[in-house]
């Protein structure tokens, strides 16, 4: 079995972080990680897709083209924008409907879709798809959008879309977070576990 | 910070990136000392050694740039210390000058030159490159990384092999092998030896005729014992009579085309020196052979060449069927590969209609809000119009280049905006104002504003000054207040040095102040006379983390009620992430601003004001 997850979004949201929490939980389950993380650009504003691929052996870090197994879209856009990697037959969707909207947007005179938009985009490629409040619901209660990143690893546990051990997310979570966010983190992972879509 | 397995125990399982196994295997093979300048794909290597330097008590340093990087861990090297050096491609060509000559005197303690190649460019603006020409060209054994596992155990070979025969080896790496992550199974960490001797040696060192030709002769027998003893790093799969000759990365996805019946698969571990008896063997019974390799047909010709001799019937493909332009996926292999392995391939058409279906706005990278930058390139628009040449560097201002300043009208190298300025101005009467990083001043600005200087053109020179060098992730020079080690020192500062150059008109203002910042540009434009403005103001990404660090908060700022009309214009013309557009309102979200008050200052007073804090 090979399970190929890419997590996407936008740099300052915590993609690295939270693909760090994925990559580590899996390698707590024994299984051989292989994935990419691009540093540098990133970070100032820009799409960040990170892969993760886990499995017994694991040979390209490069997910192929339409095998995605899951597709955690951390921002909108960025969902539908990893579609090369998905198909019906294989890939569930997880997208935080929490929009970070290009600065180009209104430099460009470009527009940003709706949510229902993005649905229709996705839905040729999707098993499956869940949208998730998350980032949302994140400030609302703890003042920074940025804990929706493991609410919405929460979502894919208990949806089936990610098959790790809440066990080994948790380790995981504890290995990678700073200290000082571990309390909040697991608070939001719980918070992912209990959603109903 | 850098990833707590690095330092990981002996036999644990962990996933690291590949930089950071990298990292991890020059710790295993008790290096001395390490110095680098950051260039991404590279700069993790980096960042990991300084991070860790003290704990395990081996030296780091951020060099002043590449050369001098190198020529550190020469002498290091030189001295009987393991030492390494981790840049980019471009680095490299900065370094080559000394690199060289250091591969014909040879080293003493082992020597490892890691160099990240970026095709396509990821983090590299200005060019594709391919390390393994310098391979060739400097005579330097090379081993390539297919994963990140081989990223640390080939660390550690490679200063093996540099010490055994006595001389600097090449880890070389592409971005999907530096920027990749995997499990790794770690080695055991061996303590640093840091103390070393510079023992003279007139035979080794006097490299001038006829010495320098005997030493020649020795590097290319030296090539030749390494070719022959490491012959047996390169590994053969599978039986057939079509074969695939690979390396790096791409073997990876030549793995991934699955279960490859009659295919003979060889990898090469060791790109320079090519093992030509090890191509002989795999070629000699084969019908036909393909190379994978990313950019330049190397292998590919090689490979041509030892055909001539052992099967000159064999049929070659390699970049006939595969482009030589950007990096390789899975997915360009399956279409180049399938016609000739006989695979069958998905039919991706309906997936191809409905991909054309998505029409999603651009995401092009952006300044952070309250980055110094945008302050500066805003203020010399305003003053200056757009009637000028705006000579680019490398650095975070390169991200001018797009709307809404366009201010980055060529991109060359490091520091080369001063002499490319000042050849313009040799031969035109225009107006060119130099846009230089403080890092990069002191990488390769300076010798080229003493040219300007010495030559006598007048642009306007403007040195953005953020305190470190940020795009690369926040490494410390010269003008930094702290070393790679950590520790602090007394930064140097640029005005000082500017005006040891015999440059009058010399001021330093402050990024982040409109008024000042203006009023400087237009009294300097006036001149006729050649002028350094350094704007200065810390990078905020950094100075967000420091507040952060110690508990602390930011003020951040809002728009007046009722006021949001004066300040839409500033949504196109200043272009911060922290300033939305909703509909006909415009508002500044709390958790973006930073606080720089710049757009404040764009606006009539009590337009945009200090944020009234909440009661938690």
């Amino acid at each position: 079995m090979t399970y190929n997850v890419l997590l996407t979004g936008v740099g300052g949201e915590g993609v690295l972080m939270t693909s760090v929490i994925v990559a580590r939980a899996a390698n707590i389950e024994g299984y051989e990680v292989r994935g990419t993380q691009f540093h540098g650009l990133a970070q100032r504003g820009g799409s960040i897709p990170t892969q993760i691929r886990f499995g017994k052996k694991i040979y390209s870090p490069m997910i192929p083209r339409a095998q995605a197994d899951l597709i955690l879209g951390l921002e909108p856009i960025e969902a539908a924008r990893a579609c090369f990697y998905a198909s019906k037959e294989r890939t569930n969707f997880i997208v935080d409907t929490y929009p970070v909207k290009p600065v180009y947007l209104n430099l460009l005179g470009h527009i940003y879709p709706s949510n229902e938009e993005i649905r229709r985009m996705i839905t040729p490629f999707a098993k499956k798809s869940i949208f998730v409040d998350a980032s949302n619901i994140c400030e609302e209660k703890f003042g920074n959008p940025i804990y929706g990143n493991v609410m919405a690893i929460g979502v894919a546990l208990s949806s089936g879309m990610l098959p790790l051990s809440k066990k080994s997310v948790m380790k995981s979570i504890k290995e990678t977070v700073p200290g000082r966010a571990i309390k909040v983190n697991m608070t939001t992972f719980d918070m992912g576990l209990k959603f109903k879509g | 910070m850098s990833d707590p397995d690095v330092l990981g125990k002996e036999n644990k399982k962990v996933v690291l990136l590949g930089n950071e196994a990298i990292a991890r295997g020059a710790l295993e093979a008790g290096m001395g000392l390490s110095a680098c300048y950051p260039g991404t794909p590279s700069s993790e290597v980096g960042i990991t050694l300084s991070s860790v330097a003290k704990k395990q008590g081996f030296y780091f340093e951020w060099s002043t740039n590449e050369k001098v990087a190198f020529e550190v861990c020469a002498g290091a090297s030189y001295s009987g210390v393991r030492s390494l050096t981790a840049l980019k491609h471009f680095g490299l060509n900065v370094a080559s000058d000394s690199v060289f000559p250091v591969v014909f005197t040879g080293v003493r303690g082992g020597l490892v030159i890691m160099v990240a190649d970026d095709p396509l460019g990821h983090s590299s603006a200005q060019s594709e490159q391919d390390t393994r020409f310098y391979a060739r060209m400097g005579k330097i054994p090379t081993l390539e990384p297919s994963n990140v596992q081989e990223a640390k155990d080939f660390t550690k070979l490679a200063f093996d092999i540099s010490e055994k025969y006595e001389i600097p080896v090449i880890l070389r790496t592409t971005t999907l092998v530096s920027h990749s992550a995997g499990t790794v199974k770690l080695g055991k960490i061996k303590k640093p030896k840091t103390k070393g001797k510079f023992v003279k040696d007139y035979d080794r060192f006097y490299n001038i005729r006829p010495n320098l030709q005997k030493m020649h002769a020795n590097l290319i027998k030296k090539l030749e014992r390494i070719e022959n003893e490491y012959e047996k790093l390169n590994t053969v799969e599978g039986n057939g009579r079509t074969g695939i000759i690979t390396s790096g990365v791409s073997y990876q996805y030549v793995k991934e085309l699955g279960n490859l019946l009659g295919v003979k698969i060889g990898k090469l571990s060791l790109t320079h020196p090519i093992s030509r008896n090890f191509v002989a063997n795999f070629i000699k019974n084969l019908e036909k052979v393909i190379v994978v390799e990313e950019l330049e047909p190397i292998v590919e010709n090689f490979v041509r060449g030892v055909a001539k001799d052992v099967n000159p019937g064999v049929e070659i493909h390699g970049k006939d069927i595969l482009p030589r332009v950007g990096e390789y996926t899975p997915d360009i292999l399956l279409e180049a590969l399938s016609p000739i392995l006989n695979i069958k391939k998905p039919d991706f058409s309906k997936h191809e209609a409905n991909l054309k279906k998505i029409k999603l706005p651009v995401r092009k990278p952006v300044f952070c809000p309250g980055c110094p930058h945008r302050s500066t390139f805003y203020a010399v628009k305003k003053v200056l119009g757009e009637n000028v040449v705006w000579a680019g560097d490398i650095g975070c201002y390169v991200l001018g280049i797009f709307e809404p300043f366009k201010m980055q009208d060529f991109v060359i190298s490091m520091g080369a905006s001063m002499g490319v300025t000042h050849g313009i101005k040799k031969v035109s009467d225009q107006k060119v104002v130099v846009f230089i990083g403080d890092s990069t001043f002191f990488h390769a600005g300076m010798p080229g504003l003493v040219n300007i200087k010495t030559h006598g053109t007048k642009p306007l020179v403007i040195i953005m000054d953020n305190g470190i060098t940020a795009m690369t992730g926040h490494q410390p020079h010269p003008g930094s207040s702290f070393t790679g080690m950590g520790e602090k020192r007394i930064p140097m500062k640029i005005e000082d040095i500017v005006k040891s150059f015999g440059i009058k008109n010399v001021r330093v203002v402050n990024a982040f102040n409109q008024k000042e910042l203006q009023s400087v540009i237009r009294e300097f434009s006036k001149q006729d006379e050649l002028g350094v403005i350094i704007s200065r103001g810390l990078c905020t990404l950094l100075m967000k983390r420091m507040v952060r660090a110690k508990g602390g908060q930011f003020s951040t700022f809002e728009i007046a009620p009722g006021k949001s009309h004066r300040v839409s214009r500033l949504v196109k013309e200043f272009a911060c992430p922290a300033i939305i557009k909703k509909g006909d309102e415009v508002y500044i979200k709390e958790d973006m601003c930073w606080g720089c008050g710049v757009c404040s200052q764009l606006v009539e007073k009590g337009v945009i004001v200090p944020r009234k804090r909440r009661k938690k």
